[in-house]
């Protein structure tokens, strides 16, 4: 028998290099003649730019070169739109207005590039930006969601008729009927605010164009390095032979990577065959809050309509998305949020409906959990609301309204980010609930600890919430797996990693199959050179998508494996068998053959190779999903707030989580322990605060607050329950964003129940200590409690 | 954004109004004015050296005078840039004569500030520009006393402004007690630094077109 990896709990492979500083990063390429790169980025967030003068800062020792809009000539074209509108669904409207490489004649958001100024170092080239001189006609900026719908409202697009630039109206079922027969219909605006990825890793990109090989590399922080490569060849007029993009180590994605022809990729390799030179640039810490994308804006207007046993009958939910200052990502954010309102629950009648609005800020693309987090919150919140008011406990509430394991697979009509109908093809959630309770204590915790530790004052809240997520979607990737003449396997795919262990659990799926050590197997992501074809890493698709395609040419691969040893050792295939390298035939093992031998016999110097074979033991192979699959969990805490400060500290926290198939549990542990320190983040410190001229207040992380570890929970009990998706052979789903989207409704649960003698109610997100403070006190004052 | 505040003179309003007609003190009130143009009767352009916290360099700022009452009050425009931001706003100044030998100035206005000095320096601007307001306008009050004294003796002014380096210490201990201050809400801005500044730099070109 081959021993089997996948489901096991093993090390990580590549952690040795990352841990001893031996991976490679972007910022650690270093080439011989390098320039840096520095860019001008506009200190308004809406404005005419007038005339930019360069003259001094071109005078600097140093500066190379300065670029604006106008030397960009026919290379001046906004970017292409990396998701179209979705065709599928019924009158969607839909303005396309990509980001631009540099202002041309206006800034469109505090940080729009305005000038790139190239120089024989950082220091220089930074220096010298304080020497271009640009002549600002400022605008009122458009920062408020509603302001900026109403009658005579600035406009961020000056074509468009007002800053509306999409709407979609989708409905399941029949709303309207079922609040006729609701016994109680709660309404509530909800509002969720925006935060960065804060990446410990900003994005950097080092091109090198080598004139004589007419050859083009970049080394990019990208989560899509195929598609980068395509399209800058498209852009650069060459061939996409001609165009090395490689994503080596990248210190987190979390989303922002994803967004591709950001300026500085599109810039750089520009400038770089045009001065013949290597170009560095690596984004710092403040350029990132300026330069990279952001998530979450929304204001949701909702109703839920329910009978007196809890039971919901039906959802309303109409909401104004924040594009930022263009929407070259389409609709990927407001459609999450659209197919993840209804969360894990039977919502039969689901009315939903949302405006994107342009705004003067940064663009919205994905960060972590990519809209779900708020259609969750809706949700979970609703739900919370209405418990209280029908006096139904909180988990009993859920318990009454879960979609029930033969209800799979369940069609929600909604279509989703993938233009398909929404299914959740496959989940068990009772179960999940259930074990959450038990392992948080909750009936205990409710019954007698809590009133126990109020009694002595202390003010301790419980929140349990669900929530699902949709991953793994298409269009598809491949990977190829080959058996070199050591014997060691060679595993590639065009995904690129950000730190998900790709390494391991690739190599483990391989292992598995090939029949070597899963140290054996060198696993190679995220070189155009190495692998033509894929699409990227994001929507916790990587595991799903890639590792299905892993498993396929690894199955190829090991049928040629006994296919040529049946030959050599004159046995038929099915009495051989792999074990740690070696072929062999079971009932004879002295009769065998390493994977190098036959590797060797499988590439002959002479003689020929049979008609119809292909030389090696290799194999291609990539996979698709129909659909994407449908992950879910329960999460759950206690914790304690100190009502002067309003400092939380977590006592327990546990998370019951379905991704399917688990590859390797530890991984598995590992992202939901990054995404549930993200949502903290996201719950109670990180917010990207606007002023009303769209200028940003907080971008450092002096005042824009990251968890730290001491903000962690001590322990975080994880419960893997394993609900097998019937969308890919491994029966896996994603957990990438798993961590991250359910902690803000959590959170608001457990800190009203904390502060339930203030009778606080938490419709807004991210928290912070002040503003959990001005809330208590504004419900105290209201005489709520 | 508003910006307001209010400080009393030991003077009579003549003689606050005569002091900021004093170039040699005022050019030393607020170290960092690097120079200060006058342009036409009512528009001035100058340089200061700002910092707040991380962020700091040159900024160049525009005042335009309006509504002059002299000796009463006057409006003031200002527009200030540089690499490490910009900021603009305009403010309403008035001296009012206590009667009891001091007087009162009062100012007030609406600001807006943006770049850098916005998105890094925000959480310092709030006390860096109260502490340097508040040591401009003391020293130009020590001024104020040193010059009245001078002239009951009948000799010349002996005032020696705070040193660059000296009036950084004041505004870092400034902050220190500013932690601990209950009233730490109040929205100022860096450009509160400009405005005073300018201001007081207004009334220095001015004085210097007299004399």
């Amino acid at each position: 028998m081959t021993t089997q990896y996948v489901g096991k709990r093993i090390k990580r492979n590549e952690d040795p290099r990352l841990l001893t500083g031996q991976a490679l990063f972007v910022d650690d390429v270093d080439l011989p003649g390098m320039l840096r790169a520095a860019f001008l980025r506009s200190a308004y967030a809406h404005a005419r730019v007038t005339n930019i003068d360069v003259s001094a800062a071109l005078e600097r020792p140093g500066v190379v070169a300065i670029y604006t809009a106008e030397d960009m000539g026919d290379f001046w074209r906004p970017g292409p739109s990396l998701v179209p509108p979705p065709w599928s669904i019924e009158g969607v409207v839909f303005h396309s207005r990509t980001q631009i490489p540099m202002v041309k004649d206006k800034a469109r958001h505090i940080g729009d590039p305005i000038a790139v100024v190239i120089a024989e170092s950082r220091y220089i080239a930074e220096d010298a930006l304080e020497e271009i001189w640009v002549d600002y006609e400022p605008l009122e900026a458009v920062v408020d969601l509603e302001k900026a719908l109403e009658a005579g409202a600035p406009l961020v697009h000056e074509d468009m008729e007002s800053n509306m630039a999409s709407y979609v109206q989708q409905e399941k079922g029949d709303y309207e009927a079922a609040k006729a027969q609701a016994d109680l219909v709660i309404e509530r605006r909800i509002t969720i605010d925006r935060g960065a990825a804060a990446a410990m890793e900003n994005r950097g990109v080092v091109v090198n164009w080598d004139a004589k090989a007419q050859q083009l590399t970049m080394w990019n922080t990208t989560q899509a390095p195929i598609p980068i490569r395509n399209g800058v060849a498209a852009m650069l007029d060459l061939s996409e032979n001609q165009v090395r993009v490689i994503a080596p180590f990248v210190g987190g994605g979390f989303g922002p990577k994803i967004m591709m022809f950001q300026p500085e990729e599109v810039l750089l390799p520009w400038a770089a065959i045009k001065l013949n030179r290597p170009i560095k640039w690596i984004e710092d810490r403040q350029e990132n809050f300026l330069g990279t994308t952001q998530e979450r804006g929304q204001i949701h207007d909702v109703e839920i309509a329910l009978s007196k046993e809890g039971k919901i009958l039906g959802l309303k939910d109409v909401f104004l998305h924040d594009s930022g200052a263009y929407n070259p990502y389409g609709l990927t954010l407001p459609l999450n949020t659209q197919t993840h309102t209804m969360g894990m629950y039977d919502v039969p009648n689901f009315y939903t409906e949302f405006k994107v609005v342009f705004t003067n800020k940064m663009i919205t693309t994905p960060v972590r959990g990519a809209g779900r987090p708020q259609g969750i919150f809706v949700i979970e919140r609703m739900l919370d609301i209405a418990a209280k008011e029908l006096g139904i406990d909180r988990a009993e509430i859920r318990e009454r309204n879960l979609i029930p394991a033969d209800a799979f697979p369940v069609h929600q009509t909604v279509i989703g980010q993938d233009f398909a109908e929404t299914i959740y093809d496959s989940g068990d959630y009772l179960p999940q609930l259930k074990k959450v309770k038990k392992m948080i204590g909750y009936d205990n915790f409710i019954k007698e600890e809590q009133p126990r530790l109020r009694a002595e004052g202390k003010r301790v809240g419980l929140g349990l919430v669900g929530f699902v997520e949709s991953t793994g979607v298409g269009p598809y990737e491949g990977a190829r797996i080959t058996v070199e003449a050591s014997g060691k396997v060679l595993m590639v795919t065009g995904v690129g990693t950000q730190g998900q262990g790709h390494f391991t659990s690739f190599a483990q799926i391989t292992a598995g199959q090939v029949g070597v050590d899963v140290k054996d197997v060198r696993v190679v992501t995220g070189d155009t050179s190495q692998f033509h074809w894929g699409t990227g890493t994001f929507a916790s698709r990587g595991a799903v998508v890639a590792g299905n395609a892993v498993n396929a040419a690894a199955q190829r691969v090991r049928a040629k494996i006994l296919q040529k040893a049946g030959e050599v050792l004159e046995a038929p295939e099915e009495e051989l068998e792999i074990e740690n390298g070696v072929v062999r035939i079971a009932d004879i093992p002295e009769k065998s053959i390493t994977l190098g031998e036959l590797a060797v016999l499988a590439n002959p110097m002479r003689g020929a190779v049979k008609p119809g074979t292909e030389p090696g033991l290799e194999a291609t192979e990539y996979f698709g999903p129909q659909y994407g699959a449908t992950a879910s969990g329960v999460v759950a805490m206690i914790v304690e707030v100190d009502p002067e400060t309003m400092m939380l500290d977590i006592k327990d926290f546990v998370v019951v989580h379905d991704c399917g198939a688990v590859i390797n549990p530890l991984i598995v542990d590992g992202q939901i322990h990054g995404g549930v320190s993200m949502g903290i983040g996201n719950s109670y410190y990180e917010q990207i605060i606007y002023d009303e001229n769209g200028q940003i207040l907080n971008a450092s992380l002096m005042d824009y607050l990251v968890p730290r570890s001491t903000d962690m929970p001590p322990h975080i009990q994880i419960g893997h329950q394993e609900t097998k998706s019937p969308l890919n052979p491994m029966g896996s789903k994603g957990v990438g964003e798993a961590g991250a989207i359910p902690l803000p409704s959590l959170f608001a649960q457990a800190l009203e129940d904390a502060l339930s003698d203030t009778g606080i109610e938490i419709t807004e997100m991210p928290l912070s200590p002040n503003r959990l403070f001005e809330l208590a006190q504004e419900a105290k004052t209201n005489g709520k409690w | 954004m508003k910006l307001e505040g209010e400080y009393i003179f030991n003077g009579t309003r003549e003689e606050v109004w005569d002091l900021v007609r004093d170039p040699e003190v005022l050019a030393t009130a607020l170290p960092g004015t690097q120079d200060l143009q006058k342009i036409s009767d009512i528009e001035y352009a100058g340089k200061m050296n700002i910092r707040v916290g991380p962020v700091s360099g040159v900024f160049s700022g525009k005042v335009l005078v309006s509504n002059e009452v002299p000796p009463e009050s006057y409006t003031l425009s200002v527009e200030g840039r540089g690499a490490a931001g910009h900021g603009q706003g305009a403010g309403d100044v008035q001296l009012i004569d206590q009667g009891d030998g001091t007087t009162l100035m009062k100012y007030s206005g609406e600001l807006q500030v943006g770049g850098k000095m916005a998105s890094v320096g925000q959480r310092l601007l709030d006390s860096v520009s109260r502490s340097i307001t508040r040591q401009g306008l003391e020293t130009l009050n020590k001024a104020l006393q040193a010059k009245g004294q001078a002239k009951t003796e009948g000799r010349e002014v002996e005032y020696t402004p705070p040193s660059e380096a000296q009036f950084a210490a004041s505004v870092v201990k400034d902050m220190a007690s500013e932690v601990f201050s209950p009233e730490h809400q109040a929205v100022w801005t860096a450009v509160a630094i400009a405005i005073v500044s300018l201001m007081i730099g207004f009334w220095l070109g001015k004085s210097s077109q007299r004399g």
